[in-house]
């Protein structure tokens, strides 16, 4: 007996290495221990002043605390996090307690009042120039009254301050004395945390790995390990949960129906009502947009629900305006409905009753292709002819920026989606006339809707700033500019190994996920 | 074959220089701010003209050229404008990801490509060869994505073999090789059929000359005459090819990248494309132009040492 040839060691090599026992292919959640979730893009930047995005939010969660957080369910609302007592007191005077035995990492000692003071404070710093510094615009200053407490006090009233800044990642603490050491502004890399689970590795296009922290004193949470993995591709991520490589991921709409009729081997599916927006939108320094009796005819022309069975697959419910469902604002119903007859009238009135040549720029996204496909045939149908334009995300999101080029200029009809945080004022803003050639690329400018957005900001009766927001959803329909298109819906895709905890939105917090 | 060797080296840096200038030429063209792009839509418009400064594009292109190929000339290819983190040290993060990709699939394709290409010229005529043959066009002719998803359907989803998604464990050569083998089957089809052809091609041309006909005629076995002989001179062109491979597959891994989600350079440029990263897309231009490159000299430099005749084309 010679032992084994060279061609019998490769021919075990391989059958080990396609061996499927030799390597696992479970999640690794079904031993309990680690969560394995998918985000849509990597980590740029965790500083709570200058982060980028939802990626940045769902790990800052994590690995700071904040006074309050959102609840998860169906309904937005906020409990208490780093602080024992949270109460406003006044309209402008909100005072804080923070629980005890908070402590930062790398020494840096106990989580203290001045720490939520630097923390509030440097947010509205001119000298910082925070990006989120809005949710925080209505701050004057925070007192400290002990090591444990002390007052946020404000300019003025400023409501979204519960749904928005104290909340999500502008209302994240940091150590004042950490983050001073490294220049007053961090990356990547936190000087110092405290929450629940502490970032332990960051591998860029890989992962980010959070580790539970020892030191918490709270509630444990149930993972020891957190891998949040960067996979842009819906589809790829889709995959990946069937496959049982990941625990939770974001589905695309188009995958809903398949997934609701037939779910994963091992996997459950939840439907979440977005709070986005996505609306079309008209150029009214365009001709021939310019003309009342055009844009009006292109609202009336155009079948919202036929345009969201294109792009949505019937998943998503058609808007009423920008104000998601569930908010203060939200509208009831259209002022405007589809008719195709009125439509060709009123172009008839505008002298184009032999139709016209028209774009329509989107971004190349699926869901906005099919819906510019569907608006496109719409629009045919009363003489109106569109070419969509596509573009690259680097190209549209500074199409109607003046300060970009002359590509405003150009703009005719544009479909558009905006992201959205569980307060109106989010999805205002950017509708004002000092938006115009900034965000407001249809240029539609109206004096009272931008009153009545500062009006309803610092507006403490919920029923008047209800009204003020329906409103103002009013003006920018009877001002022909837009036509509201859906909120759209979140496909959340789980294992059946877990529980998700979930905003209403379907955002989640990874720390309160179990094992189911 | 130091002449050779040297003029050859002269002209490759010249080919990544022009590269450069053709990369920043068309940057100056794309549409877009990437101002508005990367800092969204709560920047101040302080912030945006402080970014434009720090990224250089409120200077002439010209001088933005001059800028980049001095700092290139230090080793600084400049600062990832997202992450402030050295757009040499994320490149360099990227790259073993990338080149372990296009070493496997290269690496497979050659190991089966070639072999095939010799068995089809050795039996030229065949049944055998004709079936080489159709596999082979047919393995070109599969478009690489649709091998990637319904690889992924089959091998990972299906039989669950493979792994969906990543690069496997750092520290985990098992598993990284693991995670490889979908993508690399996806990048390399295509070549093994290509290097199939190519050889077969070669061979047979070879197979046909003189000194062949001489070796046959003294009797010396066709298994020598094939391998000795035959395929040291119908390789040549393939070397040249599989040197090309290198930087189309550096191309081709973008797509393997994105659809099995695993990190590298190509997928690094194309996010850094897609957010107008600039600082990032050059440094990482540069570093695969540069490879790319080094890939061509070297085959080139293999040829000649094959067949000193190569040395009197440049």
């Amino acid at each position: 007996m010679s032992g084994l040839s060279r061609r019998q060691i490769l021919a075990a090599m391989a059958a080990a290495g396609f061996s499927p026992a030799f390597y696992s292919r479970a999640a690794l959640s079904a031993d309990g221990k680690t969560l394995k979730v998918r985000s849509y893009a990597d980590i740029q930047n965790l500083d709570p002043a200058f982060r980028k995005g939802a990626p940045e939010d769902d790990i800052m969660r994590n690995i700071f605390v904040g006074l309050a957080d959102m609840t998860p369910g169906d309904v937005w609302k906020w409990k208490l996090d780093a602080a024992s007592r949270l109460e406003q007191t006044d309209p402008t005077h909100i005072e804080f307690t923070l629980m005890d035995g908070l402590v930062w990492t790398d020494g840096h000692g106990a989580v203290t009042a001045d720490d939520v003071k630097f923390s509030f404070e440097r947010m509205i710093d001119p000298k910082l120039d925070a990006v989120y510094k809005g949710d925080w615009e209505a701050l004057d200053h925070v007192e400290v009254k002990d090591e444990k407490s002390g007052t946020i006090v404000l300019k003025a009233p400023f409501p979204p301050l519960w749904n928005v800044g104290l909340v999500f990642g502008s209302g994240r603490i940091v150590s004042r004395k950490a983050v001073e050491a490294v220049g007053g502004k961090f990356d990547t890399k936190p000087p110092a945390q405290c929450g629940r689970y502490l970032l332990k590795e960051w591998q860029p296009k890989q992962r980010v790995v959070l580790a539970r922290n020892p030191d918490w004193k709270g509630e444990a949470p149930q993972f020891d390990e957190i891998h949040v993995i960067p996979i842009e591709d819906e589809k790829t991520a889709e995959l990946a949960l069937e496959a049982g490589d990941i625990d939770y991921t974001w589905i695309a709409p188009s995958s809903i129906p398949r997934f609701k009729q037939t779910p994963p081997k091992g996997g459950k599916i939840a439907v979440k009502p977005s709070l986005a927006y996505v609306w079309l939108g008209m150029n009214v320094e365009a001709p021939p947009f310019d003309k009342l009796e055009v844009r009006r005819a292109v609202q009336q022309a155009i079948d919202v629900p036929s345009v969201l069975d294109a792009a949505y697959f019937g998943a998503a419910e058609p808007a009423t305006g920008i104000i998601a469902p569930g908010l203060i604002g939200h509208r009831e119903k259209n002022i405007y409905g589809y008719n195709p007859d009125a439509a060709r009238e009123l172009l008839n009135k505008a002298g184009l009753a032999s139709g016209f040549e028209c774009t329509i720029d989107i971004l190349n996204k699926t869901e906005q292709v099919s819906a510019a496909q569907a608006v496109q045939a719409n629009l045919s149908e009363v003489g109106i002819t569109a070419t969509i334009q596509q573009h690259d995300s680097g190209t549209f999101w500074s199409l109607g920026d003046q300060k970009s080029g002359d590509a405003w200029k150009k703009i005719q009809i544009i479909i558009n989606r905006f992201s959205m945080q569980p307060d109106p004022s989010f999805a205002t803003d950017w509708f004002t006339p000092e938006q115009i050639g900034v965000w407001n690329w249809e240029r539609w400018n109206s004096p009272e809707f931008g009153e009545l957005n500062k009006q309803a900001k610092v507006e403490q009766d919920e029923k008047k700033r209800n009204d003020m927001y329906v409103r103002m959803q009013d003006l920018m329909e009877e001002g022909g500019a837009y036509v509201f298109l859906t909120h759209g819906v979140t496909g959340i895709g789980y294992s059946d190994t877990i529980t998700p905890a979930l905003l209403p939105h379907g955002g989640p917090i990874f720390h309160a996920f179990k094992s189911a | 074959m130091l002449t050779y060797t040297l003029k050859r080296a002269g002209l490759a840096v010249i080919i990544t220089a022009i590269s450069l200038m053709l990369l920043i030429s068309m940057i100056q063209l794309i549409p877009g701010d990437p101002a508005a792009v990367l800092l969204g839509p709560l920047a101040s418009p302080e912030m945006r003209e402080m970014f434009r400064q720090q990224m250089g594009l409120d200077q002439p292109a010209v001088i933005q050229i001059v800028r980049f190929f001095g700092r290139v000339l230090t080793g600084d290819l400049g600062t990832d404008v997202l992450t402030n983190r050295s757009v040499l040290v994320t490149v360099m993060e990227q790259l073993p990801f990338t080149l372990a990709l296009v070493a496997a699939s290269i690496g497979w394709s050659a190991l089966l490509g070639i072999p095939l290409g010799c068995f089809a010229a050795i039996y030229r005529g065949s049944l055998a060869d004709r079936i080489v043959g159709i596999l082979s066009v047919s393995s070109i002719a599969l478009p690489a994505f649709v091998v990637a998803v319904y690889g992924l359907l089959l091998f990972s989803v299906r039989l669950g073999w493979f792994p969906t998604i990543g690069a496997g464990d750092s520290g985990a050569p098992l598993d990284q090789l693991h995670h490889l083998v979908l993508p690399s089957l996806a990048v390399g089809l295509g070549w093994v059929g290509y290097l199939a052809r190519m050889v077969r091609a070669s061979m047979l041309e070879v197979l046909t000359e003189n000194h062949i006909r001489m070796a046959r005629a003294f009797g010396l076995p066709e298994r020598t005459i094939t391998y000795r002989y035959a395929l040291k001179i119908a390789i040549i062109p393939t070397v040249v090819v599989l040197g090309m491979g290198v930087g189309n597959m550096i191309s081709s891994a973008v797509f393997a990248e994105i659809v099995f989600a695993r990190p590298g350079v190509g997928k690094l440029i194309f996010d850094a494309i897609s957010t107008r990263n600039y600082p990032v897309v050059m440094g990482a231009v540069m570093i695969t132009t540069g490879f790319y490159v080094l890939c061509t000299l070297a085959a080139d430099l293999i040829a000649a040492g094959l067949d000193p005749r190569v040395r009197s084309t440049l």
